[in-house]
């Protein structure tokens, strides 16, 4: 026991320090009791649940790893390209899922998110990878979450299969256009990983469990041959024009349904283009969440950021606050730019600076407000928007109440009305409004980079939170 | 003026609810080991009695609602000094306007109850984060903690369902009582800390393990002590293997 558990140990260091730089560790989206098999181990939260957070603030939600580092590829931006000199190791399918099980039982983690680099082939490493979660899934019984990384590139049959065993599937944009892609990962080609994220779309609707991002798509059902996405891997586009063949076998194909990640300044996209590239990922292929990724310098390279630079933490906190109004607040890519170069602005919340920018749609009478009025408020969110609407069916809303209903004031006050009255302190003109909420913003900045969180105000809080996984 | 002592049980609470409409007016309700006496008014003993307790429970219920009732549960659950009386208020303004109380946001009542209820449910949630099972001889999964309110039993539905098949104690050291359960089924029942075998050989080695990789997955380039301290406050780590923790 002794001598593989020190194996296991240097294997485990190497595979997850390669696999930290991936985003998502998100174990949301599923809710799943331990009700089958009489033997099974373990169950799954739709909230998701973290059970930790590491040195840099990170949720440690799932296992993360690599399931080998070795890799064919180049990628200039991967620490695991394969001109670089780091050491190199490799699972075997039953240690890691030995591994899983022993953490899971534990209540360290509630699953594994298993990612790899290219050993040999696409294929040879896929085959593996599902070698791993079927020992889990089969030989363990094991009903918590597993997240598994599509390599672009891998047949369409070992894809269904490692859907069939996952509860979430992805497959990394990686670039947020192609000329990036080809620049910095010339191995990767735009089909291939189009092609497996379009196989996944379309299982999803033949299940008829596709859901869409956020409240993208709320009441309405994706899950029609329209939705179908063009010539599929497993169904031809003849086939998906027809009324679709559903699948009721009872299984389910990743659950949880799918997600990306992509790299912000790598290379030279603005905000605009980036969020461009989200909200067409959301309508076209509906995916869960698109996961921004600071580029953190780690190796030296001639095209890229010097290795000295700081990840651009706050631009990419600046864009997860923009992804968020695209997916819950109703808003599109074109409301937030005037241009296709242009970039987020770094001092201000980006529903504010929308806000600012169309002051003729403010103030708004909270008592008259339709659901999505309230929520272009800057400082109301969904879960206040709502308790304003449940209130008002017994009675009108006062200014205090939405104090005590979770409504953040200083920023919501200068963009409503409450009983015909304007709580704003200054004039309801653009510049003076932004003055003071520039003013106070500052301070909330410079405490989110910097030292305490708690100055921080719940809504922007609770925005972290989505974007660490916990909600 | 008349104080309430009462035994510190739910039912002995609902009786004290039920003599506070049928015997004399309540001012104050507090335990008895709690209770600091005063000059100025009478107090009284009361005795846990389960009919009157019943009546009141079954009120609440037809009254109010199930919601209602969970809610008055957690807050008994709760550390809060001034329970009882939030409690009783909460009811008494129920018993009132039926229902519809739980719409009513915006009032100090409601909102006395709903904050409480709020950290409950926060603690119970960070419970689920932090437990950490260690196996003890004879393949027993044995975990300590520490919580600020007295949630051991809100845990037991998330961890028998998602463990069926262990035996699991989770041990709250604080308050000398333990949840235990196998096959999803489970009781609470009270437990010393000298009572508990080894760590299994293999335990030591996956502790090692997990310690080793929580130290290495963070980002050097983007440590922030203050969000960890955050979301894992200090008082929690004791109990954390990734943090040092013994148990």
């Amino acid at each position: 026991m002794g001598a593989s558990m020190e194996a296991i140990m240097g294997k485990l260091k190497v595979l997850a320090e390669s696999a930290k730089y991936d985003v998502s560790c998100s174990t949301s989206g599923v809710q799943r009791k331990n009700n089958g098999d009489r033997d099974a181990i373990g169950s799954s939260a739709a909230a998701g649940i973290c059970h930790t957070w590491s040195a840099d603030g990170r949720c440690v939600s799932l296992l993360k790893v690599l399931f080998t580092n070795k890799c064919e590829y180049n990628c200039e931006y991967c620490v695991n390209r394969r001109d670089n000199d780091v050491p190199r190791a490799s699972f075997e399918p039953e240690e890691l899922a030995r591994l899983t099980i022993e953490f899971y039982r534990r209540n360290y983690i509630e699953g594994l998110f298993i990612s790899s680099a290219v050993e040999v082939s696409p294929d040879y490493t896929a085959e593996r990878i599902l070698k791993a979660v079927q020992i889990l899934r089969n030989d363990y019984k094991f009903n918590g979450y597993i997240h598994a990384k599509i390599i672009p590139g891998v047949s369409p049959e070992i894809l269904h299969d490692i859907g069939m065993a996952a509860d979430r599937l992805s497959v990394n944009i990686e670039m947020p256009d192609s000329q990036s892609l080809s620049l910095f990962a010339p191995q990767k080609k735009p089909k291939q990983i189009f092609t497996p994220m379009r196989q996944i779309t379309n299982t999803l609707i033949e299940r008829g469990s596709l859901v869409g991002p956020g409240l993208m798509f709320k009441g309405v059902n994706v899950n029609t041959p329209s939705n179908m996405l063009g010539v599929g891997a497993i169904t031809d586009s003849a086939e998906a024009s027809i009324p679709i063949k559903r699948k009721r076998d009872g299984k389910s194909f990743a659950p949880a349904g799918q997600t990306t990640q992509m790299i912000i300044g790598a290379g030279s996209e603005s905000d605009a283009g980036i969020l461009t590239t989200s909200e067409n990922l959301y309508r076209t292929f509906k995916m869960k969440r698109v996961y921004y990724s600071a580029y953190v310098p780690v190796i030296e390279s001639p095209i890229l950021p010097g290795i000295s630079g700081a990840p651009p933490l706050k631009r990419e906190h600046r864009i997860y606050q923009a992804d968020w109004l695209l997916r819950f607040y109703g808003f599109t890519v074109d409301e937030l730019f005037k241009s296709k170069d242009e970039n987020l602005d770094p001092d201000m919340d980006p529903k504010v600076a929308w806000a600012i920018r169309n002051l003729d749609k403010f103030p708004i009478e909270i008592n008259r407000a339709s659901y999505e009025e309230l929520m272009r408020i800057p400082g109301i969110g969904d879960i206040s928007a709502r308790r304003i609407l449940r209130a008002r069916r017994v009675g009108r809303v006062s200014v205090d109440d939405m104090k005590k209903m979770g409504v953040v004031m200083k920023r919501a006050k200068y963009f409503f009305v409450c009983g015909g009255k304007y709580y704003g302190d200054r004039k309801f003109l653009p510049e003076t409004i932004k003055a003071a909420i520039l003013g106070m913003e500052n301070g909330l900045q410079t405490s989110m980079f910097d030292s305490s969180w708690k100055l921080l105000e719940a809504g922007a809080a609770q925005e972290k939170l989505a974007e660490a996984g916990v909600i | 003026m008349m104080d309430y002592l009462y035994d510190g049980t739910f039912e002995g609470l609902l009786t004290c609810v039920h003599m506070h409409y049928y015997n004399d007016r309540a001012d104050g309700i507090f335990t008895e080991d709690s209770y600091q006496m005063n000059l100025l008014g009478g107090f009284c003993q009361v005795e846990t009695d389960r009919d009157k307790a019943d009546t009141v429970y079954r009120a609440v219920e037809e009254k109010i609602g199930h919601f209602a009732l969970r809610c008055v549960y957690k807050v008994f659950l709760s550390s809060a000094a001034d329970k009882e009386m939030r409690i009783l208020k909460y009811l008494v303004m129920g018993f009132k306007v039926g229902p519809k109380i739980n719409l009513m946001h915006g009032n100090d009542v409601v909102i006395g109850v709903q904050e409480i209820v709020h950290k409950i449910g926060r603690e119970t949630e960070r419970m689920v984060q932090f437990v950490r099972f260690s196996e003890l001889e004879g393949g027993v999964l044995y975990a300590q903690i520490e919580p600020d309110h007295d949630v051991t039993e809100l845990l037991a539905g998330h961890f028998t369902d998602r463990y069926k098949n262990e035996r699991i104690i989770i041990h709250d050291v604080s308050r000398n009582k333990a949840l235990f359960a196998f096959r999803k089924e489970w009781y609470i029942a009270d437990m010393h800390i000298d009572e508990i075998p080894d760590f299994t050989d293999d335990e030591r080695e996956y502790r090692r393990l997990w310690k080793n990789y929580f130290d290495n997955i963070a980002i050097k380039q983007r440590i922030n002590p203050n969000c960890q301290r955050n979301f894992v406050p200090m008082r929690y780590r004791k109990h954390l293997v990734e943090f040092g923790g013994e148990m």
